[in-house]
């Protein structure tokens, strides 16, 4: 049963990582990455990892993909019939085959990597208990790991500067924007 | 009974994969950075497949699930620069079209 749902669920996140691929709007990418978002995120539950399975959802779908959308939506690229529409343009010629080739040997890599890497797969049983039990995870975050918390928080506080810098817009006669006023 | 961390490393292999050659063949800056995130889930699942891999039912192993921790708020503060950014090429250039934007070509 378990093994039935997380070839499905397998099955769900690799669909939707092509369609994010091969989608023709901006806004079909997105909803494809929804798909394979919760995908993993209940292939992370069947595995045993209930925190990160619920921080799955929580920031990838919950925050990440509404920015996208927050963004597509305001450049208006999202609709079939728009005006800045983008339709899929693969590249033409030899750059399409050597992506391609890029890709598949990456995955070939990875495969053989995969194959590789577990002589003998330890059972650990599903469900009972899981790897990542918020005390246990907390007392690591906090106690071992303590520095790179404390960069990761640095670098959101950097990152929030950042993007109040870059996507404010600059009034016509304040300063030297490079974009003309608009 | 429960997963095999081999299936999750193949399942990693095959969203890298992926996220690669959208990366490449999409011209669209939004798609690009959505196939970023698809590649740093990938990395997620190596991480969690590895945690699987050393864990025993005793001793649980979390260094995997500490690290895709990490992983998850660098990428959402890279989607969030990532998206400023879009936006201030689409308020020079009206376009989200990486062809558009040549000017450092040389």
């Amino acid at each position: 049963m378990t093994q039935v749902l997380f070839y499905l669920l397998c099955a769900v996140a690799l669909l939707g990582a092509f369609g994010v691929v091969i989608a023709r709007s901006a806004m079909g990418s997105v909803l494809s990455l929804l798909a394979t978002f919760f995908a993993l995120a209940v292939i992370y539950l069947l595995a045993g990892f209930q925190f990160i399975a619920a921080a799955q959802i929580l920031v990838y779908a919950g925050a990440i993909l509404v920015l996208f959308l927050f963004v597509i939506m305001l450049l208006n690229l999202g609709g079939m019939g728009s005006r800045f529409e983008l339709d899929f343009e693969p590249l033409k010629g030899t750059r399409a085959k050597v992506a391609a080739a890029v890709a598949a040997g990456l995955a070939l890599i990875g495969l053989i990597a995969a194959q590789r890497a577990s002589p003998k797969p330890i059972e650990v049983p599903a469900g009972e208990t899981p790897i990542d039990g918020l005390d246990r995870l907390a007392v690591a975050l906090f106690g071992r790991y303590a520095l790179p918390f404390q960069a990761v928080s640095l670098l959101l506080l950097v990152t929030m500067v950042a993007v109040i810098v870059l996507a404010k817009r600059q009034r016509p006669g304040a300063g030297t924007g490079e974009e003309e006023n608009r | 009974m429960s997963v095999h961390p081999e299936h999750l490393l193949f399942l990693s292999a095959g969203l890298f994969a992926l996220g690669v050659l959208g990366f490449l063949i999409r011209r669209n800056v939004i798609v690009m950075l959505m196939c970023v995130e698809l590649m740093l889930n990938a990395a997620n699942l190596t991480f969690l497949a590895g945690s699987r891999l050393h864990s025993t039912p005793g001793a649980p192993d979390l260094q995997g699930p500490i690290f895709t921790v990490f992983v998850i708020t660098i990428a959402a503060a890279e989607a969030a620069v990532g998206l400023a950014l879009i936006i201030a090429l689409f308020r020079l250039k009206q376009s989200a079209d990486t062809d558009q934007a040549a000017e450092m070509k040389g």
